[in-house]
Parts: structure tokens; sequence; C-alpha cells
């Protein structure tokens, strides 16, 4: 039972900081990125490559992964989806660039890093034990850093003029740039912070399930699924979904363990009929 | 002198469907200002002009002696003209004290922003019991009360009103009137307002003008404008 829990934990805070970044974007820009999934596996590739093959220390691996995500997210904001917002007044535009650019970003991690699974060596070693509950130390080195990384970017948002103005832009955008927000300025400020914490959490996790090239598409399913739990948009929200997607899944595995790997088969079909009753997930808004 | 704003020959379209056709519009420093037309006429795209929402096609734009069409809203908030938009539009998950320092996102003066808060508070006192509430959780009256107390956050010499009484209990409007008189009257704030309410747009104004399908079809000084048959007739709904 507590072991559940704690599974269920580790795998939430992990879910919670990919959630955020999706919502983030989609909240600045109104853009659904489905290259989420492939920025987190970059993320992981880039510490593989500095702390796994330059043996540089972790932080310093880390802090590489974060900085090139920021820069592939402003180049990309930059250069891709502002001028399509500009000239296109269709939402789909933007959901086609983002399809395009999660293929894009597929083919070119499979060209520079190969096929092959990739891990590295443990960040910690040693495992807690307490009762019947054993978790690796690495583990709970790593869902700390992501609740950690989780509270600092609420607190971010909550507390600093950057943050109150991307949360002003996120509720009304006209209102903000008649504020004096610089709306084109933060859309890229935004876009950076959130594939950053895509990278994050695909360089956070390179040191326990290893990463390759193939599984950016599974994770982008994922982060959306704990989106549409949640309600989009919304920082609560992408948080609650992931830890909500994390218990449910930590749940699963071990209650329906007998009956084969139908885990996310259920965990489809409640959030199907979950949504039916509730289309804007918990605390989303009905977005116009 | 130089009026404090000014429009000459401005015109604006959205797409291919004109909304300002060549109008002309002056507002001398400490004036109130009143721009009254039915839906439609053009009122709320001079705003729009002026803020840098939209960009005009022909024409200028200048406040205090400088061109400001083709500026992008920031610029233009930080050279001293706040706007009170149409909807109101307050943040509305934000908390009351948020969306009054995010009407101070273009000053960095920590101290003089502090000093406007207490102002903003001193004239609207029922924002200060609910600074912690949730904007979007306040009653029309109320949010409308944020909207302009947040316009003042960013110490504006011209504030420009959308609407202020759109969609208000009548009783409300009259307090909003009477804290649109005291901002011109005691703050010096130049006001450039925009209602479809004409009779108490033009009961607060010193001049008017007012729009008919994108052009200016009168102005003159509110007090003749009230008395003007035309005006009763087309702006007022002929009841005096």
């Amino acid at each position: 039972m507590e072991q559940v829990i704690a599974n269920g934990l580790y795998l939430g805070a992990q879910y919670a900081l990919i959630a955020l970044g999706l919502t983030l974007i989609f909240a600045l820009m109104n853009v659904l990125n489905f290259a989420h999934g492939q920025m987190y596996v970059l993320g992981g590739f880039v510490v593989y490559e500095v702390y796994g093959l330059m043996k540089l220390p972790f932080v310093v691996a880390l802090i590489a992964a974060a900085a090139t995500l920021a820069v592939l997210g402003a180049v990309l904001e930059r250069f891709l989806f502002r001028t399509v917002i500009r000239r296109s007044e269709r939402e789909e535009s933007t959901m086609l660039l983002a399809a395009g650019v999660a293929y894009f970003l597929d083919a070119a991690i499979l060209l520079i890093f190969g096929e092959k699974q990739r891990g590295v060596r443990k960040i910690v070693n040693g495992v807690f034990m307490w009762d019947n509950l054993i978790l690796p130390w690495d583990r709970i080195l790593v869902a700390g850093l992501a609740i950690a990384f989780i509270v600092a970017f609420i607190l971010m948002m909550q507390y600093t003029k950057p943050g109150r103005a991307m949360r002003a832009m996120a509720q009304d955008r006209t209102a903000a740039q008649l504020m004096g927000v610089p709306v084109a300025f933060y859309g890229l400020v935004g876009f950076a912070l959130g594939a950053m914490l895509a990278g994050l959490v695909g360089g956070l996790l390179v040191t326990i399930t290893g990463v390759n090239s193939g599984i950016g598409g599974p994770i982008s399913i994922k982060a959306f699924m704990m989106v549409m739990i949640g309600g989009a948009g919304v920082v609560g929200g992408a948080i609650a979904g992931g830890f909500i997607l994390g218990m449910l899944e930590s749940v699963g595995l071990t209650v329906l363990h007998s009956y084969g790997d139908v885990t996310y088969l259920v965990i489809f079909i409640a959030m199907m009929i979950f949504l039916a009753i509730r289309p804007n997930g918990l605390m989303g808004k009905p977005w116009g | 002198m130089a009026p404090m704003l000014s429009l000459e020959n401005v015109e604006l379209y959205y797409d291919h469907v004109y909304a300002l056709k060549g109008v002309s519009v002056a507002l001398e420093a400490g004036e109130t200002v009143a721009l009254i037309g039915a839906n439609g006429a053009g009122k709320s795209s001079i705003l729009r002009a002026i803020t840098g929402l939209n960009r005009i096609r022909k024409g200028a734009i200048t406040f205090e002696g400088q061109r400001i069409d083709g500026l992008d809203p920031a610029a233009i908030v930080k050279l001293g003209i706040a706007m009170v938009p149409e909807g109101r539009r307050v943040f509305p998950l934000m908390s009351v004290r948020d969306n009054l320092m995010m009407g101070a996102f273009s000053r960095s003066d920590a101290a003089g922003v502090r000093a406007s808060l207490d102002d903003v508070l001193h004239r609207f006192p029922r924002l200060k019991d609910r600074l912690r509430q949730a904007a979007g959780t306040m009653s029309g009256g109320e949010q409308q009360m944020l909207v302009i107390g947040r316009a003042l956050m960013a110490k504006p010499r011209l504030l420009l009103l959308d609407e202020p009484s759109l969609g208000v209990a009548p009783k409300i409007v009259q307090d909003i009137a009477r804290s649109i008189v005291a901002i011109n009257r005691d703050e010096g704030v130049s006001v450039l307002l925009v209602e479809q309410n004409s009779r108490m747009a033009l009961r607060i104004s010193h001049r008017a003008y007012a729009l008919s399908t994108g052009s200016i079809a009168l102005s003159g000084l509110s007090a003749d404008l009230v008395k003007d048959e035309r005006v009763q007739r087309l702006y007022l709904g002929g009841e005096v």
C-alpha cells in the first residue's frame, strides 16, 4: 500500500512537471505543443551526452539540458510559431505546425543520437527502506528535484513581475497589452520556459529509466492526458492532472497486474467517461 | 498651444471594412471629452487606434507633441496613456491586488507605485477589503471600479474609458460618473470617454463629439450639445 502511494507520488511529481510546461505554452500562446515529448527526449539525450559520456557533474548536465531546450523553444517560437500565428487566423495551423515540429525532432533525434536505448550511471546509490517501503535514493532525489522545480515555478508565477505578466497574458491578452506587457516577448519567454521544463524532466529521468528516440510520442500523449484531466491552461490543473495520472498508473500496475498490460487501457476508458461528464477537466475554464 | 492629444484625418480599417474614415479629434490638457454615438459608429475604434491595438491606415495621432501612431501598445502606455477597456476585462483569476499591480506594470518606481496603490484604495475603499479576492468573483460595478483603479495605477496623464457604464446597475453608473469627474478635477488627468449612455457622457464632459458611421457628425461644448435638437433626437432618444 505505502509502496503504491510512494510510486504514485514519484510518477506524479515528474508527470506534473511535464504537464506544467505543456499547459504554460497553451495558456500563453494558445498552442498545443505536440512536440513536448520530443523536447523531453532531447533533454534526456543532452544529459546522456554531458553526464554519461563527457563525465561532467550531473548538475552541469541538467543545466545544459535546460539551456538547450530553452534556446530551442525560443527559436521555434520566434521563427515558426510567431510567424504562423501572425499570418493565420485558424488555430489548426499552429497545431499542424506543432505536429510537424514533433516529427522533425523525432527524425533529428534519431539521426543524431541513434535508435539505441541509452542510460547513465546512477546519480546516487543505495535504497531507502522503511517498514515494507522500498525506494531507491535516486528516485527520491529525482522526485524531490521535480517537486522543487514545480514549487520554484509556482513562486515565480505568483510573486514576480514577469510571472504576474504571464498570468495576466494568459487570462486576457488584450488587457495585458493595454497594461504595457510586451506580449510578443513574453510569448517567447513562455515558450522557452515550457520547453525547458520538458527538457528538465527528460534530463532527470534519463538517470532512472534511460531514454530512447522513440518515446517522445508516448510522453506527449501522457502530457495531453494530464492536461485534459486537470483542465487546459491552468497551473493547478496541470499539477493535479500529473499527480492523478501518476497515482492511477501506480495503482493500476498493482491492482490490474494479473490481467496483463491493461492499466492504460483502463485509464483511457476512465478518462473518456470523465471527459464526457466534465469536458473542461477538473479546473479548466470553457476556453473561447 | 497644441492640444495634448490630436487625431487628424484618421482612417482605420478592419480587414477591408472601414471603421473610421477621416476622423479628427482634439483634446486639451485637463479636459474631459466624450465620444458619443450608436453601436458601431466608430467610438471604440478611436480608442483602439490611440492605444495602438489597431494600426491606422491614414492620418496622424499626436500625443504631447509626439507622433504615436505606429508605436506598439506597451510604448504608448509608457508615454502616459492608460485605457479602461470595454467590458471591464479584469484578470479574473488574479487577486484584486495583483490586478492593480498589473496596472503599474510599465512603471519601475516602487515607492511611487505604493503611493498610487494607496491613492486608488482611498478613492475606491471597497477594493481595500477585497485585495485578496479573485477579481472575477466581484460584482460588475466593483469590477468597473477595479479596472478604473488599475488604469490609474499607471499614473496616466490621459485616461481613456471605453463604455464604463455598460452592464452596470444604474445606481453604480452614478458612482462611476462621480469618480470620473473627481479623477479629472482632483488629479488633473485628462479624460477621453466613450459612452453609449450619451446623457451621462454629456453631463460629465466639457466637450463632445458625436460619431456616425465612422465620421464625426457633430461636435461642440457638451452643455450646448445637450440642448441641440439633433442630439436630443439622435443620441438622447428624444425624451427630455
